[in-house]
This record gives structure tokens, sequence and C-alpha cells, in this order.
């Protein structure tokens, strides 16, 4: 029971209490706040101190030059930390019950470290593996385990051996994924296009969570005037034509990766901001949120502290399945040329390798079983993540 | 906190109305509104404990968030005295204590001094928000930034409402619907207030649970001198709690007294018969079922007169009328069914062919029906009704309803349909809206006028 020291309810004198007190910062800010400012203070210093082209850490002996893109990338990787893997962490014993439900799904759970997988070695893979470079002696190499006739190749950097009168060319260490037509090895493009694979897949859910999430939870909270003004608006881009937008820009400005991202990030929240908004529109007549209205709490308290995190759910399945799509149509670009041709992004690599499908099918194949794998997980996890999250979505479907 | 109320009401509601506007068209034209909340007026004393009873879709809830202005009412005053907002403005035409005119800062203080617990314990709380943080919610709205502060609050009063303090770190979905109730307990008392609206606490749960529910809300009420609006449309549990009952009917407050007096001596018929729907464990007692026909009419086309007149048991007969109570009930049923159009010839007459294996029926046949189809009698006491009423199934038979209806109307009405109740005293504050009791005082008016 309570002891004398001990605050109690009825106790409380709400005159001694000063609102205007600091509101004290959530821990995701302070994350948000301790990585936004160094990261800041190296934009500045990249923009204003260092050429474009020369590496911005020169100092520390790191000969990278960081693109802007990289710099949204860290931006989104930030926020994902503090708004998406920080709260498991503050919250073990919900982070444990999701973990419960979503491991029942085992196709989920080898997706999921499928996923990381692509991740850490996107993610460092290019600190340590040196790009893959134009070598015009080696092109079609096969991968370890394959052959392929010696008249294909100038030169073999494998075992040579001679079977029915033919020089046959085997795959080696060297080149384990084989290389391009140019002589380019798979393997390292691989690994740079998981790179850029997950930077479409961290910038644009970046872009389309903060602006379908914001946009869809308040169209639901205000009602009237503001839902209609903010659906409406949803309405006219729904009708923009991005594609050939962007068909245009790259004309005429011409543009790469970024563009890309950018362009169908800032285009494509308008699916996300529906379905966000019908399901938050749900929640707005549960009587949690009557009662929080009950206590006086703002708009944005209520926005931000229960329809946001209520949606979530719907918001994460939805991004599951809009990442595979900008992965998806990266990769159809690069494949009619409309890519960004000096990314080693896998849609390019698989492009390379069209013309050389009947005798080294391994370059188009390899980046697109790539792309396959990374589909078929993301799908697998957003399906998981549905009914992990979403208790009620799994019973009703049962 | 501890401000002498006195005699002073801690609230006192005036007329208060609640309209929902019914909208058509893209410019959002208003045709109408369902008034969900008509006028009601009642006080609620510190420490008492208030119950408002009736029926789903009466208007108890809206009522109640209304008053505690989760919903800006359509007009009427809210008097809420409690905390020590006491003369504190000035008398400017309106109440000082009006909280339907409360500005931002009044309104963030009145938060603090009434709250309200939800029906639906699965819904009062965010699933993805652990208990004791639900709880603390208010105390952060506002502006306790101490957390370990917070954290203690929450922690006492976990125990005291029947938890442990470890449950903080708990999830909603952990919890069964009476242990949430109890949680919601919690959370409305976390700011220490003086008024607690608890709509229907326990229509969701276990009849097990609600006792033990219902007697920690009366125990805490007790220890912390809450005044409390209870909400339910359950007779039970309103005898068990509320030291006053005001019922109400069709946004409406019917009849408002002690709950002694309301339980022993119903004045109103609709009370009546909310009475009678209480079961008794004793077999052997001998209690009158009075069956309400019909649903609750729309509260957008309330009825005239008296709003309970088209399903009341003891709807009043006119002076040249005199038949059998539940007679007369049936044929304004009948009444009004022939003037909505709703009696089905065919089918009787189809009932009546089934039965008499396939011979044409006979219109005496039909006839009668009809008559048991509306629980009417074979021939009515009154000799004028009785003829009237022979006249009209005629008219309906030969397929002229229009004239049918038109005959009933102009033959069949009641003083109830034509006059409002007004509330009628019967001493200690026990009132109701009756006309019965309106012909009451007036027969002794008259007959105190002759002495």
């Amino acid at each position: 029971m309570a002891t004398d020291d001990q605050a109690r309810f009825d106790q409380t004198d709400w005159e001694e209490i000063d609102e205007s007190v600091d509101h004290g910062l959530s821990a995701n800010t302070k994350v948000v706040l301790a990585g936004l400012v160094p990261l800041v203070l190296l934009y500045a210093y990249d923009y204003t101190l260092v050429g474009q082209y020369e590496p911005t850490f020169g100092f520390v002996g790191w000969g990278y030059s960081v693109t802007q893109l990289d710099w949204l990338f860290a931006l989104s990787l930030l926020l994902f930390g503090a708004y998406g893997a920080l709260p498991l962490y503050q919250a073990p014993r919900m982070t444990k019950y999701y973990w419960g439900e979503f491991k029942r799904n085992r196709p989920a759970v080898v997706s999921l470290a499928f996923l990381a997988g692509i991740f850490t070695m996107g993610l460092l893979g290019p600190l340590v593996i040196s790009p893959p470079e134009t070598d015009i002696l080696i092109p079609y190499q096969p991968p370890l385990g394959f052959t392929i006739g010696m008249e294909s190749v100038v030169e073999c950097a494998g075992p040579v051996t001679e079977a029915g009168g033919q020089r046959v060319c085997h795959g080696s260490l060297a080149h384990p994924f084989g290389t391009t037509g140019s002589g380019k090895d798979i393997f390292r493009s691989v690994v740079y296009g998981m790179q850029i694979t997950m930077k479409i897949a961290f910038i644009t859910t970046l872009i389309v969570v903060t602006i379908g999430s914001a946009v869809g939870t308040v169209a639901a909270y205000g009602g009237g005037m503001v839902d209609e003004i903010l659906m409406r608006y949803v309405d006219i881009q729904q009708s923009f034509p991005t594609f050939i937008a962007y068909l245009l820009i790259l004309y005429i400005f011409g543009g790469g990766i970024a563009l890309f991202i950018l362009l169908f990030g800032l285009f494509s929240w308008e699916g996300t901001a529906r379905y966000v908004r019908s399901n938050a529109l749900a929640k707005v007549e549960e009587e949690y949120v009557k009662a929080t209205q009950l206590t006086g709490a703002s708009t944005y308290h209520i926005v931000r502290r229960h329809l946001v995190p209520n949606t979530a759910s719907s918001i994460i399945t939805d991004v599951t399945l809009l990442i595979p799509a900008f992965i998806l149509f990266e990769a159809q670009l690069a494949f009619l040329g409309l890519g960004d041709s000096t990314i080693p992004s896998w849609g390019q690599v698989l492009a390379g390798g069209r013309d050389a499908l009947p005798y080294a099918p391994w370059v188009t194949l390899i980046p697109g079983l790539f792309i396959f794998f990374t589909i078929l997980a993301f799908n697998f996890l957003g399906d998981a993540l549905l009914d992990a999250l979403n208790p009620q979505a799994e019973a009703e479907s049962e | 906190m501890t401000e002498p109320l006195g005699d002073e009401p801690i609230l006192s509601v005036r007329n208060l109305k609640k309209h929902y506007p019914i909208t058509e068209g893209v410019l959002s034209r208003e045709v109408g509104a369902a008034r969900a909340v008509d006028g009601i007026s009642f006080d609620l004393h510190p420490g008492e404990t208030l119950g408002l009873v009736g029926e789903s879709g009466c208007g108890k809830s809206t009522a109640a968030s209304s008053i505690i202005r989760l919903e800006e009412a359509t007009d009427g005053e809210v008097i809420f005295n409690g905390g020590d907002r006491w003369g504190r403005r000035p008398e400017d035409g309106s109440h000082p204590n009006d909280v339907t005119r409360f500005d931002d800062e009044e309104l963030m203080s009145f938060r603090r001094d009434a709250q309200m617990i939800f029906q639906d314990p699965s819904s009062s709380f965010d699933p993805r928000m652990s208990v004791g943080a639900s709880v603390a919610e208010p105390l952060m709205v506002h502006g306790m930034n101490d957390k370990t502060q917070r954290r203690e609050i929450v922690e006492d009063l976990l125990e005291r409402v029947g938890l442990s303090a470890d449950d903080y770190e708990r999830y909603p979905h952990e919890f069964s619907g009476g242990q949430k109730q109890r949680i919601a307990l919690a959370r409305a008392l976390v700011l220490n207030p003086e008024l607690i609206v608890a709509d229907e606490p326990v229509s969701a749960l276990d009849v097990s649970i609600r006792a033990e529910i219902l007697s920690l809300i009366s125990d805490l009420q007790d220890e912390f001198g809450l005044s409390m609006l209870f909400i339910s449309h359950d007779m039970s549990v309103i005898r068990e709690v509320c030291d006053r009952v005001a019922v109400m009917y069709l946004g409406e407050i019917v009849e408002i007294g002690d709950a002694e007096d309301v339980f022993s001596d119903p004045q109103h018929p609709y009370t009546e018969a909310l009475l009678s729907a209480i079961p008794t464990p004793d077999p052997r007692t001998d209690r009158k079922d009075i069956e309400l026909r019909g649903t609750v009419p729309s509260p957008t086309d309330p009825p005239d007169g008296c709003r309970f007149h088209t399903r009341c048991h003891r709807v009043i007969q006119p002076a040249d009328i005199d038949m059998v109570q539940e007679h007369w009930r049936s044929l304004l049923n009948f009444r009004d069914q022939a003037a909505a159009g709703g009696i089905d010839v065919e089918s009787a007459r189809e009932v009546v062919r089934v039965e008499a294996e396939g011979e044409e029926p006979s219109d005496a046949a039909v006839k009668e029906e009809i008559r048991s189809e509306f629980e009417l009698p074979e021939s009515l006491s009154d000799a004028a009704a009785e003829e009237t009423l022979d006249e009209s199934l005629d008219l309906l038979l030969a397929g002229d309803e229009a004239a049918a209806s038109e005959r009933l109307g102009s033959a069949f009405t009641t003083p109830c349909e034509q006059s409002d109740p007004e509330l009628t005293d019967h001493g200690d504050g026990h009132r109701s809206a009756c006309l019965l009791h309106d012909a009451d005082q007036e027969s002794q008016d008259i007959a105190a006028a002759d002495d």
C-alpha cells in the first residue's frame, strides 16, 4: 500500500504544477537530435568546403564522395532507428508479444533474415569491397560451377579444360557470380546494387510514410473541411502522370537515381494516405480517443500518440507492398534504358545482360533472382507483420 | 478542493439540448435535426450518485457527452460548481460556471474536476500503450513532467482499484474486462476529480464481475467524496448504486426523484414498465409484467404531446370513450398502423385461407384475424367505438386504406397527444411528467377551489 512519502493522486496540488516547465524531450527526439546535429554539420561541411567530386571524408583517408542520396539515406536510417527500432527496445513486453506472433510465420522469419542480410551487405559491403570495374579482357566469365566456351571470352580467370575438342572456361572464386559483357564482376555489382535497393526502400518509405500518415491521420481526425481539402488534393495528385513527368525531366535536364527516388517518393503517398485515413477513421471512434480528448489533450497529442501508432500496422503493411513496387519499377526503367546507367543497380546489371542471354544467362539471372527474392521477402514480411501487429485482422480472416 | 458547497449542487443541468443536424445535398442544406437530448434539467449534489436510466437510443449517452463537453451542446446550461470555481467570473448574463461557455483555460481545469468512465472496456484503452502509460497520460497532459512522480501516483492508484503496481507495464490485451474497467476507474480518478460520469460502466461485464465493480465504485466514491452521474439502461444496477434516479425517454426526463421513492412508487407509466422488467428472484411474487410494444420513435420526428403516448399502457381515454384500458391501447396501435399504411389485409386473408383449407374466406373471418393480430377483442365494450372500428375494418377490406385511417383518426384521439405534460411534484423532489398527474392535480385544484 501507499507509504507516506509516496505521491498520491489525491494529494496533487495542480496549482503548483507549472505547465510552462520544460516538457522534457522524449527519448526518440533525443536520438533524432543527437543524430541530426552531426549529420547537418557534416552535410554543411560537404556542401561548402569540399568540392563536388572530392571525397568528403578525405581527412580520414576514406576516398568516397558522399552524394545527396547518401545524406537522405542516412537521415532515413536515423529516423527509422528513432521511431521504428527504439520504441521496440523501449517496450520490451510489446516487442516480445509481437515477436511471438511474428515468428509463427516461418517464411516471414526467413524473409526477415534475408532482408537483414541484404541490408547489412548493402550498407557495409561497399566499404570493404571495391566497386566493379570494367576489364575487357575477362568478359562473360561464368559463375562458380558453370562453364562457357572459350570463344565467348578473351581470357579465362578460372581453369580451362578440353571437352570434345572444345576448350571450356570454368568459373572460379575470383569471380564467384561471373562477370558481365564488359568484364565487371557481378558479385560486386550485386553488393553495390543492394545498397541502391536499400536506398530506394528506405528513402521512399521515409517520404511516403511521413506524408501519407500525416495527411491520412489529420484528415481522419480533423474531419469536415480539413478532410475534404486534404483528400481532394490526394485525388488531384493521384491523377498526376508521374511517369511522364519523370521522362520529361530525364530528357530535358537528365537525372539519376536520386530523381527517380524523389519524384516517385513524392508522388506515390496518395494510396498510403487514403489507406491510413480509412483505418484512422475507425480508430477515431474508439473510446480511448474520447478518453484522451477528455483529458484535454491537444489534437497533435492525440494524432501523434494514439492515431499514428494505432494505424502503424496499416502503414507498415502498405509500405511493404510499396517498396517492392519501387524496386521493380526501377528495374523496369533500367531495362528499358531509362534508368541511371552510372550506378550498378540490379536493374542495370540485368538490362546489360539481355543480349548475352543465350550463352551467358547468369548476367541476367543473378540480379534477376535477387530482385525476385527481395520482392518475395518483402511480401512475406508484410503479410506476417499485418498478422502480428493487428491481431483483429487475423481473427476476422479466420 | 474543500470549498464548502453547502446545499449548492455540484452540477446543475438546465434545459440542456443536443440536436444533430440532418443535412441533404451537396450544399449540406439542413433539413431537420435529430433531437437526441431535448431539454433536460437536473441537479447533482456533492457526494451523490444520480442515475440516468432509459432504453437504448433515448439520449443518455449524448446527454453525458454534452454535459462533460465531449460534444458541444446545442442549447442550455451546464453549471459546474466544483473545484474552487466559486463566483470566479463576474456575472455577465450567463452563469459564471457554465461549462458550455468555458474558455480553453477553464475547460482544462474543468477536465481535472470531471472525468468519465466508458462502456466498452475493450476499446477504452490504447492497445499500443501499457496500461500504466494510459493511466498516467492525463497527468502528462496536465503538465506533470516528473516521471517518477507520475509512476508513483499510478502505481498507488492501481493498487487502490484492486490491481498490483507491477501491472503498470502490462498491456490492455493482458487483462480481463473487469480488470480493464478497474483500470478505467483508475484513469478517471488520476486527476482527482470531483465528478465522475459513468456511461454504462458495467453493462459490458459478466453479472458476477458487475457486483465487484459496483462495490469498488461505491467504496471509492465514499473514500474520496465523489459525485457521480451514473448512466445505465439496467434498473437493477441503478437501484444498487444510485441515491437519486432520473428516467429518460426520447431525449426528455420523464421522472426524477429519490431512488427509494421512484422504485417503490413509480409515477410515470414508463418507469413502471422499466421496473416491471427487473427480474425478481422469488417466483411466487405476483408481478405485473408490462410489455412495451413497438420501438422508440425516431428522435428526428418525436411524437406530439407526451412522447411516450405511442407506447404507453396507461394512455388516457378521452371523456366520451370508456373501455378496457388494454383494448384502448390496442385500438390506438391499430389506428397508428393504419395511418402508417402498415395493415396488410391480403396477408390476413391468406392466413384465414390457409386455416380454412383453401376455401375463400368470409369478410367476417378476415376481420377477426386482423383484430386478433392487433390484440383487439371481438367486440369493444364501448358501443360507439365498436361501430367506428367495424366501419373502418370494412373500409380496409374494401381497400380504402386512406378512408379507414381518416375514420379512425377522427374518432379516436387521446389527450396525451394533444398536450405536453409538465413535471408535477409528488413531494421530496420526486417529480414526473405525465398527463395522468396533471389531471389529478387539476381535479385537486378544483376540489380545493370548491372548499
